[in-house]
């Protein structure tokens, strides 16, 4: 099992090198010149006094934007040294500088992420704990108008797009039945204090609204995986072997077949958890939540370049975390796995 | 194996029911000769009824023809009758192939042939649409935004028919006055955001007792009989009530506190959130926005006007001299006038039409519609009043013609050369040709919006089939450049294994592991500072190559897959013995295999694809404004004064691309389960 895992880590590690060398190579691409822009500002203050082109060249190498590709891939890695010899890179903990905010990337990020997180976890507790119950009494009910019922509402849920959904849900529950508020993150003008159990309070019912709307656009996907891995768990010969044995019914669903269902919806759970972090860009811009999808959504728009190369690296760390994560949880779900490895 | 089985025996059996049918067809011939002999017969027996028989016989003949082609379109379609079938000694049990089989299942199921009906219709619809509704992805107007469904914007009430006094109009509502001093308004006259109704008349406002009234884009005044001036509507700007404000020229007070003279009032005119009344005497009130109308002040001075015009952005007075002053306004150049006496004048949005005493019409100003394009009179006629919509002009002759001109887009310029007519209304968008006993003609121009317009003044029907037409080609040729590649890699890795498969899986998990929604973001914001930028198709193309590039790991592994399983068969074994290709059997024998899962993987994603491309779009990073989808038209839609007061703006496109991509979803789950072996044996 460890040489499994290693073996796994080792894996992702290299997958990782390749598609941040991918993207950086794209944001090589971008426009916008940081060291372009600060030389032309100097030079601009400076009345005539600086040279534009030696500037440049000094904010280049400051930058760390001289020489090739790989070698700016790898300065910004942290690995290979900045002209003045220091290492200013992604394994020093330094993420570069945001233009449009005038702060380190890291701190621009700080606050947004934590609500990012929470919004996600809250949201991924929510989902399971419907879409879990809801599937396995679809596929113990297969063929009920009930199920038939609930299948109809899960293709409509994972047909209509979080746009549609959340434009929906805020004309209904914000507009007409005036049960949560529109948008933001506080109420404006209580003056609540940071860190107090009514400031968090406020800022959990700001939360509602965008955690019901991700709940229920993943509902949709979800409990259709977990009704098709159940049935096909149902109908396993070691199903009718128990049965015929006696065994009760309710040990029979949760045990035996629920444990056999739960291969396939591990990795869905995973996945689903990795797709609601891209999802959240819609439902944060959407609500004003300062999120870092709304944080990714505003530096693509400002050309805010090291912010978008350092979110866009934390959205793939993310999803082959998951994949990571995904490998290991089979390894302990699935006894096959650990043999034949 | 059991589809080649079966194959074959229908091959054998085919040939049988094909003879039998044949020998069927001969002896109905046969009947049908004796027939026609018989009834010749009769025919010479009575030569009386030559005629009646003769139609009688060819009447049975067309009918036995129709007869026997609708029995061969029959059988074509839905094969031999059953007559036939129970006649036939050499009945075998009825063999179907595989894709019939999946066809009639799928065809039970009622719920996915309903989708398929309405999938069907709504391709129609937005493949077929857009050759008979014209856009114009350019063009604004911003007298036309957030107009809600309706139809009755042309539609002059019935009792103000026969006795029109004036139209006027600057946007989607209109108010005319009678000879009888009744006042109708008609049109879409809510102002949603300010909640306010204006066919909801002032307190103390009588419309009986209606001497003059005008429209404006966003309000209304009227003067009645007894000389009160009333205003309502929007008062953001100083459009009534005399309150002073930054950039407004407010009401006088004199109007607001006191009464007018009627018997001395020439005319009223509203603007772009101002007003003008001209008095018989020469002299002038006016007010309103001085932003939108700069040189309004200028104009007020005067003291011997004759007539006003208000446009959308400058407003001209015609003076009793027979001179046009435009105050310090740039818009126009009035060279072409020197020496020659106006009589009448009109401005569209940025154009300016004057008649001269000769009959001649002058224009001024930007022309985006032909404006400049002023039809030649013939037998030395002369133009005697013009009038000027927001995009055309009409004008009337000496005669009694009636000639239109500028934009044609809602068919505004439809009653050129109409003849006895008097008098012209050209409001808005519509014209409408009175004659001299001031009843209306005839009108044309727009009559409404069936799905309203957004806030740019845009028809929302024409944007959602436009919009729809994108929307479904990016999806399709997104899913096709995904499959594609998806089969290659597919094909490749699982029959070729080893370390082809290898590198081609981890090339494949690098791909999944990209998420989806932020690298697409990131890469079109690339796109966009590139030069490939410029070019529209282009740049939807690069979309179309970006949804497909990034999505098709999931139906490559499957494939793979599917692969794996089949090219152990025998039948790949046989192929392999019979010295064929490696890649003719990876590609011609195994691949037909895995269509199933090809076709599900199809549908499914097309819908993803949809979806995706919408979500880019609404976020403002896949197809750009003013090139409407269905994703970006939602766009303005994610503020609650939007939701709340314009429904239309978001539901309609909403219901096209939910209900597409709902329909595409229950096709791809029917035929899931029909092809799924083991959901089948269950059932």
């Amino acid at each position: 099992m460890a040489k499994y895992i290693v073996k796994r880590i080792f894996y992702i590690l290299l997958v990782m090198l390749i598609l941040s060398f991918m993207i950086y190579s794209i944001y090589s691409l971008m426009p916008g010149d940081i060291a372009a822009q600060t030389a032309t500002e100097e030079v601009k203050n400076s009345h005539g006094t600086l040279k534009y082109e030696d500037r440049y060249a000094y904010w280049q190498k400051y930058y760390g934007l001289d020489g090739t590709l790989v070698e700016q891939y790898l300065r910004w890695l942290g690995v290979y040294p900045f002209s003045d010899g220091a290492y200013r890179g992604l394994l020093e903990g330094e993420l570069g500088k945001s233009t449009y905010y005038n702060k380190p990337v890291s701190e621009v990020i700080k606050a947004p992420m934590k609500n990012t997180v929470l919004l996600n976890i809250f949201a991924t507790i929510l989902g399971l704990g419907i879409t879990i119950p809801l599937g396995i009494f679809c596929a113990v009910k297969k063929g009920s108008k009930r199920d038939i019922g609930i299948q109809v509402g899960t293709i409509i849920g994972y047909s209509l797009p979080t746009f549609i959904i959340a434009i929906l849900f805020l004309w209904l529950f914000s507009i007409e039945l005036r049960i949560f508020p529109v948008s933001g993150m506080i109420t404006p003008g209580k003056n609540l204090e940071p860190g107090t159990w009514a400031y968090f309070w406020d800022e959990m019912y700001h939360f509602c609204l965008p955690l019901i709307i991700m709940t229920f656009c993943s509902l949709g996907g979800m409990t259709r995986y977990v009704r098709a891995s159940m049935i096909e768990a149902l109908s396993m010969d070691c199903i009718r072997t128990a049965r015929a044995k006696g065994v009760k019914e309710k040990v029979v669903i949760y045990s035996h077949a629920w444990r056999n269902a739960l291969i396939p919806i591990v990795t869905l759970v995973v996945g689903w958890f990795l797709g609601i972090f891209s999802g959240s860009i819609m439902v944060e811009n959407l609500f004003a939540i300062n999120g870092i999808g709304r944080v990714y959504y505003q530096a693509l728009t400002n050309r805010d370049n090291d912010v978008i190369l350092a979110l866009q690296m934390f959205y793939i760390v993310i999803g082959l975390l998951g994949n990571l994560l995904i490998d290991i949880l089979y390894g302990f779900i699935d006894p096959r796995i650990r043999v034949n490895k | 194996m059991s589809n080649n089985k079966q194959t074959t025996k229908k091959e054998q059996y085919a040939p049988e029911t094909e003879q039998l049918m044949l020998e069927v067809e001969n002896t109905e011939k046969v009947t049908e000769k004796s027939d026609l002999q018989t009834e010749s017969n009769q025919k010479t027996a009575q030569p009386t009824n030559k005629f009646t028989a003769f139609f009688v016989t060819v009447g049975h003949g067309v009918l036995k023809a129709l007869k026997t082609v609708w029995r061969w379109i029959k059988r074509t379609f839905w094969g031999a009758s059953k007559e036939l079938v129970n006649d036939d000694v050499f009945a075998v049990e009825k063999l179907e192939s595989p894709s019939k089989m999946t066809l009639k299942a799928f065809f039970r199921k009622k719920l996915a042939v309903a989708a398929l009906v309405v999938l069907i219709a709504m391709f129609l619809f937005v493949f077929v649409g857009p050759m008979f509704i014209s856009i114009d992805l350019n063009a604004t107007d911003t007298t036309q935004k957030n107009v809600a469904p309706n139809y009755s914007m042309r539609s002059v009430p019935r009792r103000l028919k026969n006795n029109i006094r004036s139209i006027s109009s600057f946007g989607s509502f209109t108010v005319g006055v009678s000879n009888d001093n009744e006042m109708f308004i008609w049109g879409d006259a809510k102002l949603r955001v300010a909640q306010i109704n204006l066919k909801e008349l002032p307190e103390g406002f009588d419309s009986n007792k209606v001497a003059f009234a005008a429209a404006g884009v966003d309000h209304i005044i009227a003067i009645t009989t007894d000389g009160k001036v009333f205003g309502w509507g929007s008062n953001n700007s100083g459009q009534y009530g005399g309150e002073e404000n930054l950039g407004v020229l407010p009401e006088p007070k004199e109007l607001v506190e006191g009464t007018i003279d009627v018997s001395n009032v020439s005319e009223l005119v509203c603007g772009n959130q101002t007003t003008a009344i001209v008095m018989k005497d020469g002299s002038v009130y006016a007010w309103g926005n001085l932003n939108t109308t700069r040189n309004l002040s200028e104009i007020a001075q005067l003291t011997n006007v004759e007539k006003i015009v208000l446009g959308n952005s400058a407003a001209i007075a015609l003076l009793k001299d027979g001179t046009v002053n435009i105050g310090s306004n740039q818009q126009f150049t009035l060279t072409a006038l020197e020496g020659k006496k106006a009589i009448d004048i009109a401005a569209s949005n940025y154009a300016l039409g004057v008649v001269t005493s000769d009959g001649q019409v002058y224009m001024s100003g930007i022309f985006e519609n032909n404006e400049d394009k002023v039809p030649v009179l013939e037998n030395g006629d002369k133009y005697v009043k013009i009038s000027a919509g927001t995009k055309h002009f009409a004008a009337v002759t000496e005669n009694g013609v009636l000639h239109c001109w500028g934009s044609n887009f809602y068919k505004q310029t439809q009653l050129d050369s109409t003849t006895n007519i008097s008098d012209v209304y050209a409001v808005s968008l519509q014209t409408y040709a009175i004659n001299d006993e001031a009843q209306l003609v005839k009108s044309c121009g727009l009559k409404g919006y069936l799905m309203g317009t957004d806030n740019m003044g845009r028809d929302m029907f024409a944007r959602i089939v436009h919009g729809g037409t994108m929307t479904m080609t990016i999806g399709a040729v997104a899913v096709i450049i995904s499959t594609i590649i998806a089969i290659i890699v597919g094909c490749v890795a699982g029959y070729f294994g080893g370390w082809v498969d290898m590198l081609l899986m981890r090339i494949s998990e690098i791909f999944s592991a990209i998420p989806f929604l932020p690298f697409a973001m990131m890469l079109s914001m690339v796109i966009r500072s590139t030069p490939l930028n410029d070019n529209e198709t282009m740049r939807i193309f690069i979309i179309m190559c970006i949804l497909g590039v990034l999505s098709w790991t999931g139906l490559a592994h499957m494939i793979r897959g599917q692969v794996l399983a089949e090219r152990e068969k025998e039948f790949v074994v046989a192929a392999k013995a019979m010295g064929v290709k490696e890649r003719r059997i990876a590609f011609k024998h195994i691949l037909p295999n895995v269509i199933s899962v090809i076709l599900v993987s199809l549908t499914l994603d097309f819908a993803g694809c949809m979806l995706t491309e919408s979500s880019l779009s609404y976020l403002g990073f896949g197809v750009q404004q003013p090139q409407p989808t269905w994703g970006n038209m939602l766009n303005g839609s994610n503020n609650s004064i939007v939701i709340q007061n314009y429904w239309w703006q978001w539901l309609f496109p909403s219901i096209f691309l939910g209900i597409s991509t709902i329909c595409v979803n229950i096709i791809g789950d029917t035929l899931r389960d029909i092809f799924d072996p083991k959901s089948n044996s269950e059932r």
